[in-house]
């Protein structure tokens, strides 16, 4: 495809930066063909004829000639990696390239007028390929072959057909009305590519929308303006529109302008540079890895840019807050890999127009290394937090699980085995009535049972409490309130029932604490609430005792913590001396 | 009477099935699972149904909730549920609607024939039988203001045993009084208690029990 090899051809240098020679030599032979383009148009008064003044068609086919190949110099030397730097090169010695048409000799003649409509397309593959030198899409690629072969395939058409004067090598038959029909759809042509590609850039522009990205918008507007002229001229020369002239001269201004407005955004980025010295600056001051990423924020003028930490050890991404957080796959948004040290750590999700400016992304990211490996401490640490908090939730799971699982044994097994011999014992006390010995010891032997089965009962209990599991919060607590030492007030107030580890530890908690209201308190009531607000269980024992319990020592109140903050909680405990104590938990609770 | 049993222990199921048959009880359907229970219910129309607590699959409260929609939909139905642990909670939800026709005990107190027979009998007659262990917890209860210690020990006893769903006669009997005897300490504990007097036994049970319970 032409497209692809007029660009491959132009981006030899690929990463590395073109030598300061090779400028040089570029920028002194553009110059040379401005010049020589001078030279043409002042030597030939005939072009005077068919363009109008030849000085000022000269200088405004120069205007863009210098324009497109200064500028793809800058952007050669700054973006080496992007081919877009040498695509304009191209179209700006192609521009000059054309004026060979202005000269008297037959082979200079006929190369330059076999050149004479690709440069528009020159330009409007510059304008689609920013920035990176690439078309991004097969629609494009077609839009760009499709113009190419009219400019080219139909020149040559066109060519063959005669009406060029007498230097046109390839003049096979003078067929002058067949030579204008073919002229007419090669420009009608490229002006329908040249409107579609000004479709593509107002999507593009549209998709910019940050408004801190002026300068980008203004390229883009710059581009689509000259694409709107070449449109314009070549339609007027169609339909014999008025002022052509004129237009075509705005058109050549308009041509010019468009690399001027890329060495605006150039020079905004340069500014932009200036905003990554008051990130030095800031960061200086040593921020909380909290604020490093508004500050990055700033310095990129992306408010929605997102710091993510790169974990090595649990392979994934994290926030500040050690959660695990997944790269988005091309939603909409950018991202950029941090590294340090030949290492990874870091990547910023960011605004997908950032991109465009590749210098500022490295400036910032190299600005930020040591705060970004603070930050990653952070997150790592807190991810390890995390891991551990889980780990302990599932140990207190799987030994309530265990002992449940206990609990249903001697339930299933033990104790009706129990039940059903005391029930046999009993059938064959009825059988016995003419032997009292024997009836007295079987009465005692059930009792025995009897006792056996309370104890069993006290001992399943004790290892898992299944009226919480089997009938829920609320059931349980009456009979720990109808059991306790003092008279207690009790509220629940939760609507039917939490996840069971909430409710075990609710239980555990309100036993344990009505336990010490009976030990320590002498305390005359007590009040129980449970309630569910706000995403969280709240528990609270309140006792109107003595107060001044401690909570570190003794292990009763350590162990409630410990149940608490496994499951993200918080209990806290007001003991004043003679001031009663209150013991509240907050247990999280979603779902 | 006609008798229906839900317990999924092969070993009680079959005990329970032996010692009601041997007590003139006619088993006329026994099964291991609520849903089980609820069909047979319905098709033998039985005077009482025996229910164990927890039932498969989840051995969570599937026989309770048996038992209380059994006890809502068919009042007529007796429900007598047997648990390896009492709950005053437990207890207090059964009741909830009415203690007509229900009754709540360990699973212990099979292997006392007489007495759980008669509890049986009680709740297959549409009155109640309420574990000891319910009626003495709610007893020991702490309160701020005690107009139990108002009660001679000997109401205190006939108290209980109201409370655990007993009729006057059976109270009379259990303690070898007179029935007149305990008319006269039921009243006396009705006006000690502040309690409406004259409710039928298992109106009674509620009412004492709620009292018990505040």
């Amino acid at each position: 495809m032409a497209s692809a090899a007029l660009a491959g051809g132009a981006d030899a240098g690929s990463a590395r930066r073109p030598a300061p020679a090779t400028i040089w030599l570029l920028a002194l032979t553009g110059c040379a063909a401005a010049a020589t383009a001078l030279a043409f148009a002042l030597t030939n008064e005939a072009i005077g004829a068919e363009l109008g003044e030849p000085l000022v068609i000269a200088l405004l086919n120069d205007w863009i000639t210098v324009s497109f190949v200064s500028c793809g110099l800058v952007a050669w030397w700054r973006r080496p990696e992007s081919r877009f730097g040498p695509l304009m090169i191209v179209a700006g010695f192609v521009n000059f390239l054309t004026t060979l048409s202005w000269t008297t000799s037959d082979v200079p003649f006929t190369i330059g007028q076999s050149l004479d409509l690709l440069a528009p397309v020159l330009f409007l593959h510059v304008f689609l390929a920013f920035p990176t030198g690439r078309l991004d899409s097969r629609f494009q690629r077609v839009l760009l072959a499709t113009a190419y072969a009219l400019a080219i395939g139909l020149e040559i058409v066109r060519m063959t057909l005669g009406g060029f004067g007498p230097h046109n090598l390839l003049e096979i038959s003078s067929n002058v009305g067949a030579q204008e029909a073919v002229t007419r759809v090669q420009l009608l042509g490229v002006a329908a590519c040249c409107l579609v590609g000004i479709g593509v850039l107002v999507a593009r522009r549209r998709r910019v929308g940050q408004p801190l990205r002026g300068s980008l918008a203004l390229l883009y507007d710059a581009f689509g303006l000259a694409l709107v002229m070449i449109a314009l001229l070549f339609g007027s020369l169609v339909f014999d529109g008025p002022a052509v002239a004129e237009i075509r001269w705005a058109t050549f201004v308009a041509l010019g302008l468009a690399p001027a407005a890329f060495l605006v955004g150039l020079l905004h980025s340069r500014l932009a540079r200036s905003a990554v010295g008051d990130l030095v600056v800031e960061l200086r001051g040593d921020p909380a890895p909290a604020e490093l990423r508004d500050a990055l924020a700033r310095a990129l003028r992306d408010p929605s840019l997102e710091l993510v930490y790169w974990l090595p050890e649990f392979g994934s991404y994290a926030d500040l807050d050690g959660r695990p957080v997944r790269l988005p796959s091309r939603d909409g948004r950018a991202t950029t890999q941090i590294d340090r040290g030949g290492e990874h750590v870091a990547a910023l999700l960011h605004d997908p127009a950032l991109e465009d400016e590749p210098e500022l992304l490295a400036a910032v990211t190299a600005a930020a290394g040591i705060a970004i490996d603070n930050g990653r401490l952070q997150a790592e640490l807190r991810a390890r937090l995390q891991e551990l908090r889980g780990s302990r939730v599932r140990v207190i799971e799987a030994g309530q699980k265990e002992r449940q699982r206990l609990e249903r044994d001697l339930h299933d097994g033990a104790q009706q085995r129990l039940i059903a011999l005391s029930l046999e014992l009993s059938r064959l006390e009825e059988s016995l009535d003419d032997d009292p010995d024997a009836r007295l010891r079987l009465v005692e032997a059930r009792g025995e049972i009897a006792k056996s089965l309370d104890e069993l009962r006290a001992v399943a209990r004790g290892i898992h409490p299944a009226v919480v599991s089997g009938h829920g919060l609320d059931v349980a607590l009456e009979q720990l309130a109808a059991r306790a030492p003092v008279p207690v007030r009790l509220s629940v107030a939760v609507p039917g029932r939490l996840p069971e580890h909430l409710e075990m530890a609710a239980f555990y908690l309100v036993s344990e604490s009505l336990t010490n209201v009976g030990k320590h308190a002498q305390a005359s009531s007590a009040t129980v609430v449970v309630s569910r607000a706000g995403g969280q269980v709240v528990v609270e024992v309140v006792d109107d005792g003595v107060g001044g319990a401690d909570t570190e020592r003794g292990t009763g109140l350590r162990g409630l913590a410990d149940r608490v903050e496994a499951l993200d909680g918080r209990l806290r405990v007001w003991s004043p001396q003679g001031g009663g104590t209150r013991l509240r938990a907050e247990i999280p609770c979603v779902s | 009477m006609r008798v229906v049993i839900a317990e999924d222990s092969v070993l009680l199921r079959e005990g329970l099935e032996r010692l009601l048959t041997e007590n003139g009880f006619d088993v006329v359907g026994s099964c291991e699972t609520a849903d089980d229970l609820l069909l047979k219910a319905r098709s033998y129309s039985p005077d009482v149904a025996i229910v164990d607590i927890r039932l498969p699959p989840t051995h969570n409260d599937e026989g309770m909730q048996a038992a209380l929609e059994l006890h809502a939909r068919h009042p007529s139905v007796g429900v007598l549920v047997l648990s390896q642990y009492v709950e005053v909670g437990l207890a207090m939800k059964l009741l909830a609607e009415s203690a007509d026709g229900a009754g709540y005990l360990l699973k212990d107190r099979i292997s006392d024939v007489k007495e759980f027979v008669g509890a049986v009998e009680r709740v297959a007659r549409g009155g109640s039988a309420i574990d000891p262990i319910i009626v003495s917890t709610l007893l020991s209860r702490q309160r701020r203001d005690d107009s139990l210690s108002d009660l001679t020990p000997r109401e205190r006893e006939v108290l209980e045993l109201m409370a655990e769903g007993r009729s006057n006669q059976g109270i009379a009997d259990k303690l070898v009084i007179s029935l007149r005897a305990v008319e006269k300490y039921v009243s006396s504990i009705f006006g000690k208690l502040g309690l409406p007097s004259g409710a039928t036994d298992s109106r009674r049970v509620l009412a004492v029990l709620l009292y018990l319970r505040s």
